[in-house]
């Protein structure tokens, strides 16, 4: 089903021009790191092929058409933050800011008389706004979405003078992407598939959202175009050295691991010096550990190695079986988030965590494997194979299971019509693994 | 929490940092020459949604008010106090009013820029996701700036006012953004 979907969509692409690797002497191809390789001809991503627009139009079937434009959640946290659950759209907030109009470029232009020092005012400013983690990165066609499907900005809209501009001409003009994002809070994706979860990842969702529209503002301000819905957000993270890809499809970072956003970047032609990819050995990481493929609950991530995909060489997810959960589970919480929790890298960002990352990035790559059959190991003994805890966060307890209703709340002597703190039955988390499930999405294969 | 080691830092020299960066004044005093670039434009625009139809079930007014303040800590705010108001005060029939306030590092009535208005903008994002998720609860909430919010912060116990009638709260002195009230007739335990 997915290799057809694939296919299509190749297809449909096919005519739209092809980019990247084959552009030659204008535009080489770039050094994304060592977790990603542009290895053959690549054509740009049509952003109406990808799984949200795709299921909007209803080409996902209808028990995912249903979750995506049918459902309120029975949360009142959900319906403020997460998409498409909403009773009122207008308490969402992400709604309310890319929807709205776009302002004008200032007529008044500052000069940028040293590149350098606008790339570090640029992140001060991102920071300052509330960003977690920057990065720039030199704009490549093959970053680009196709041309001709329009910008495509989840939950929101974009439009600008450039759109019928080729992705060749807009890497002319547009020479610098900045990503900027925020991360989850550790504690809360401890009790990931449970609404404490989501409220980890949609409420940063909306800060990072937040976050990228005032940068955006501030550079019109400054007085240069800032287009969005342009740019593949991962590609963005890898070539501008926010991570590097792992084996879950997600963009690691040094400091937070699999647990940042990877929100719609801005195209700028705002004078900037690029970041380089880093190295943090999530390329070793990967090959051996696993950790994600073996929790992940509908077995979309490969076991296998590497893959050539659309000209790129990287581990390869199956989309639609991940995407396929949903519609399974959204009575009980939004967000999977299985293989981000379970990544070692996922981590509070302290020193310890630090030293890891960086015994990784100073070991020569022969000595890597060795290091990280230690760290997995490490990582296995002290936060287990799959994530167990237990947490409380205001009146939400990931200790009752979803569907049940129980007041654990300590103190509460309010009659919730008869349930009491005794429904509450098990001593640790909703995470025992849905592995008996796994098996209608698909095969394993190893 | 974790063993944390970092940089220093001390409250107040935050600006400083920014000494050697040519285009920090820009960033914090240059009013922007289109308002509809500032994420504060388009939130304070924003119309408020309706009230959820079905009331969840709540705890204890004290617990509720605790919950409201650990969701309010969670978007962002620095300071929450919650206030009951004289029947007088409430003629929308809203008993209870929520005071949030942020660290400002630039007094964002000198500094117009998108940059003096970041507290004002976290503020707004707070105050919006907070009387969102109070509509949810099934509860009336509105959120609107009011003159007299330093008044009400101080009231709530944030802290005291000086002789020009600004909040002097103890973590931030006077470095601080009261942003918008929330007027509610969420059941909630009141500070003051």
């Amino acid at each position: 089903m997915a290799l057809t979907l694939e296919k299509e969509a190749q297809q449909t692409n096919g005519s739209a021009g092809a980019t990247g690797a084959q552009a030659g002497e204008e535009f080489p191809t770039p050094y994304l790191g060592r977790s990603v390789k542009i290895v053959g001809p690549h054509v740009n991503v049509d952003m109406n092929q990808s799984p949200h627009p795709k299921n909007q139009r209803g080409e996902l079937g209808k028990p995912l058409f249903n979750w995506y434009r049918n459902t309120v959640s029975h949360d009142p946290l959900t319906r403020v933050s997460a998409p498409n659950h909403f009773a009122d759209r207008r308490h969402f907030l992400t709604n309310v800011i890319n929807r709205s109009s776009n302002g004008k470029v200032n007529p008044q232009k500052v000069a940028v008389d040293d590149p350098a020092a606008m790339a570090r005012h640029i992140k001060a400013v991102a920071h300052y706004l509330g960003a977690d983690v920057v990065g720039i990165a030199k704009t490549h066609p093959s970053f680009l979405y196709a041309p001709g499907g329009g910008r495509y900005v989840q939950d929101g809209s974009a439009k600008d003078e450039f759109q019928s501009n080729s992705p060749d001409d807009l890497t002319r003009n547009f020479p610098f992407i900045i990503q900027a994002t925020t991360a989850w809070d550790y504690n809360k994706l401890q009790a990931h598939r449970h609404q404490i979860g989501d409220a980890a990842y949609h409420v940063s969702q909306m800060k990072g959202v937040m976050v990228l529209k005032a940068l955006e503002g501030y550079i019109k301000e400054l007085g240069y175009t800032a287009l969005r819905g342009v740019v593949t957000p991962q590609a963005a993270g890898v070539a501008g050295g926010i991570g590097e890809l792992g084996r879950n499809g997600l963009v690691i970072n040094k400091n937070f691991g699999a647990r940042i956003h990877m929100p719609d970047p801005i195209l700028t032609d705002l004078p900037l010096v690029a970041d380089e990819p880093v190295d943090i050995g999530v390329e070793d990481f990967c090959k051996i550990c696993r950790k994600c493929a073996n929790t992940c609950p509908t077995n979309s991530i490969p076991f296998g190695d590497k893959v050539v995909h659309n000209g790129i060489e990287k581990y390869k997810i199956n989309w639609l079986t991940c995407y396929k959960l949903r519609p399974y589970v959204h009575e009980y919480w939004g967000s999977c988030l299985t293989c981000a929790a379970v990544c070692p890298f996922t981590k509070p960002n302290v020193w310890w965590h630090s030293l890891a990352t960086g015994a990784l990035h100073s070991f020569p790559y022969f000595a890597r494997p060795a290091l990280v059959r230690a760290l997995k190991w490490i990582d296995d003994k002290f936060w287990g194979v799959a994530r167990t805890n237990r947490v409380r966060w205001l009146g939400y307890d990931s200790g009752v299971k979803p569907g049940d209703q129980a007041c654990t709340v300590a103190g509460c002597t309010a009659s919730h019509e008869g349930k009491g703190a005794s429904d509450a039955t098990s001593n640790f988390g909703y995470y025992a693994p849905l592995k008996e499930n796994t098996n209608r999405f698909v095969k394993r294969d190893a | 929490m974790a063993l944390r080691f970092g940089r220093a830092k001390f409250p107040g020299l935050g600006k400083d940092s920014h000494r050697n960066d040519p285009y920090w004044d820009f960033f914090i005093n240059r009013p922007p020459a289109d308002l509809a670039n500032t994420v504060t434009e388009m939130i304070r625009n924003a119309p408020e949604g309706n009230v959820f139809p079905t009331k969840s079930e709540l705890h204890t007014p004290e617990i509720t008010s605790s919950h409201l303040k650990g969701m309010a800590e969670y978007f962002g705010a620095e300071l929450i106090g919650v206030v009951k108001l004289d029947p007088n005060e409430n003629a929308a029939g809203y008993p209870f009013a929520v005071i949030c306030a942020v660290h400002a590092d630039y007094d964002p009535r000198q500094a117009p820029g998108i940059g003096g208005q970041v507290p004002v903008q976290n503020g707004l994002f707070i105050t919006f996701v907070l009387s969102s998720w109070i509509r949810e609860l099934g509860f009336r909430a509105t959120a609107a700036p009011e003159p007299d919010a330093e008044k009400l912060a101080a009231r709530a116990g944030l802290g005291t006012l000086s002789k020009e009638g600004r909040l002097i709260t103890p973590q931030f002195g006077a470095n601080v953004h009261v942003a918008n009230v929330i007027r509610t007739d969420l059941p909630l335990a009141a500070d003051g």
